[in-house]
């Protein structure tokens, strides 16, 4: 139950982000937000397939939010990328407890931990992209080199949580 | 071992290729940011390999009886950790666990992890166990890998047997020794009566007060102890089944809880699986006797058939002349009734346990079931008369009794009924 929930309410906070940064009228982004909304909540509920379409549609319409609001980047995007793959993996995760599975008190606390750091990671490599895409390419190739360190630490950091 | 990937994963590369392409079409940031979380578990998933796990299940013995718990000790290791390790193991309905069958464990690698399962016999009978379904996964569970392994081991569940004080006297007994006071005369040691002397009768039997008495030697007579021949005739025909619990299962507790009493005695005891599947032990004595029996009725089961079946086929040493056949069924089918009256016309010693089955199928009060329940019932009833006319006492095994009662009225009845 905590784990749908919290899956929910990651999911509703990539979608007020999004339907926040709308131009008026908002409403004309609302079919989508409402139909991944209620697809997450079948998935939550009835442990059926459509998390993908759910998540899809969640992105969907927060791009189509920002662009329509004009050229500005937005600084949030990171914070909403890593709030739908928080909101994938806790609903993976609701579904998985519900199995009939006895289970090692610790298994929960390594997810959590595992889950944790990939978040973080995910969060990181967002906020690298979006930084990177505010540097002027006429900065050089010392920033270019910076850029694809820093992605391929972050890969790597993913790499290493996952095998943990 | 086969592998899987999680259905999310499909969804994670969508996600961040529609990203990318947005990004580039678009000529913005956002998108390109969005994708990027997505793209990192992507590359976690891929990293992940096959592990090498080996499963070994051993059992701390090989028999049991119904009751009691059995452990399964299950030993895991792998070469590489596994972020969580998942095993069913295969077991029969007949053995339970108490709470998830299924385990789940984080497996380090080299480490070797024991998981010890009690297993609790419900029913008696011959089950394989040792064989596990597994699947290691990663511990965000993004692709896993399932598999079977386990050797398989036997384990035999004897079934429990019941209390019983006294069984069941047969009408006549064999020549060779044992516990039955026979009804015949000769050496034993329970006193029969007293005759007058004749040459050749023994110094040491002379009765001597009643020599006084009456002027001449008198001596005693006494009942020798003797052993008899038990037949349990277990009906294999049909049974009833109702929520786990079975006539047939009962039945095969009965026939063992006899077999064991009446070897005890030293009575030789054979057994005669009569239905679909027929099968046959000449009566004999002895643990070992014991054990074949045991072994007969844990493999026994209701194989339905529809062959005419009379008592002609079984072969004639199974059923030796003044055998005592203790027939123990749920009185289901025709065709054991009629064998049943045929050894009867054969003159054998016959008694009628019937494990009555009403209980199990008994109809709500009200329904339209009712009718033919009771129906069923007069129909049983009128089957039960003609047993008692040819003078075969037919007892009522009830599932909330023990067998001891319906034994104690085949004595009553021995008692007050002469037989035919």
């Amino acid at each position: 139950m905590t784990l749908a929930l919290g899956a929910a309410a990651a999911y509703g906070g990539a979608l007020a982000d999004a339907l926040v940064r709308a131009p008026s009228p908002a409403a004309a982004f609302l079919p989508g937000a409402v139909l991944g909304a209620v697809l997450l909540v079948a998935v939550l509920v009835f442990g059926r397939r459509g998390l993908g379409a759910a998540l899809f549609l969640a992105g969907g319409t927060y791009v189509a939010a920002v662009v329509s609001a004009g050229s500005t980047v937005d600084a949030s995007a990171p914070l909403v990328a890593v709030l739908l793959l928080l909101s994938g993996e806790l609903s993976a995760w609701s579904v998985d407890e519900r199995l009939d599975i006895r289970s090692e008190p610790r298994l929960l606390w390594r997810r959590g931990a595992a889950l944790t750091a990939l978040g973080l990671a995910g969060l990181a490599a967002a906020v690298l992209v979006a930084a990177l895409s505010a540097v002027p390419s006429s900065h050089g190739l010392v920033w270019a080199v910076l850029g694809a360190a820093a992605a391929l630490g972050a890969a790597g950091t993913g790499i290493w949580v996952a095998r943990r | 071992m086969t592998g899987y990937t999680s259905p999310r994963l499909p969804a994670y590369a969508t996600i961040a290729a529609a990203g990318l392409v947005a990004g580039l079409a678009l000529g913005r940031v956002e998108p390109i940011a969005l994708a990027a979380p997505f793209l990192l578990a992507l590359v976690a998933a891929a990293a992940e390999r096959a592990p090498q796990v080996s499963v070994d299940a051993s059992l701390d013995r090989e028999r049991a009886i119904e009751g009691d718990e059995v452990t399964a000790t299950i030993e895991l290791s792998s070469a590489d950790t596994v972020g969580r390790f998942e095993l069913v193991p295969l077991l029969p309905p007949e053995l339970s666990v108490d709470g998830a069958t299924a385990r789940a464990v984080h497996l380090p690698a080299g480490e070797k992890q024991t998981i010890e399962l009690k297993l609790r016999c419900e029913r008696w009978g011959v089950f394989t166990v040792g064989q596990v379904l597994f699947r290691a996964r990663d511990i965000l569970g993004f692709r896993s890998w399932e598999g079977g392994t386990g050797e398989p081991r036997p384990l035999r569940v004897f079934p429990a047997e019941e209390t019983l004080r006294s069984l069941v006297a047969p009408l006549e007994t064999q020549v060779f020794a044992g516990n039955q006071v026979s009804r015949a005369r000769g050496e034993g040691i329970e006193f029969a009566d007293l005759r007058e002397w004749r040459s050749g009768d023994r110094l040491r039997r002379v009765n001597w007060r009643a020599t006084a008495l009456r002027g001449s030697l008198w001596v005693n007579e006494q009942n020798p102890e003797r052993n008899t021949d038990v037949v349990l005739f277990l009906d294999t025909f049909a049974e009833v089944r109702a929520e786990g619990r079975s006539t047939n299962d009962r039945a095969v507790r009965a026939a063992a809880t006899l077999a064991h009493l009446y070897l005890q005695r030293k009575d030789r005891v054979g057994l005669v699986g009569f239905g679909g599947f027929l099968s046959w032990l000449v009566p004999a004595s002895g643990m070992r006797q014991l054990y074949a029996i045991i072994e007969a009725l844990l493999t026994s089961q209701v194989v339905h058939s529809f062959a005419l079946r009379g008592v002609d086929v079984l072969p004639p040493r199974t059923l030796p002349p003044k055998a005592l056949v203790l027939a123990i069924t749920p009185l289901l089918d025709s065709r054991t009734a009629a064998a049943l009256l045929d050894l009867r016309a054969r003159g054998y010693d016959l008694i009628v346990v019937e494990v009555s089955p009403l209980e199990m199928v008994a109809p709500r009060p009200g329904s339209s079931l009712d009718l033919a329940y009771r129906l069923w019932g007069l129909s049983r009833e009128a089957l039960r008369w003609q047993y008692e006319q040819v003078g075969v006492p037919v007892v009522t095994w009830r599932e909330d009794v023990p067998l001891a009662v319906p034994l104690e009225e085949v004595n009553a009845f021995r008692h007050l009924a002469r037989p035919a």
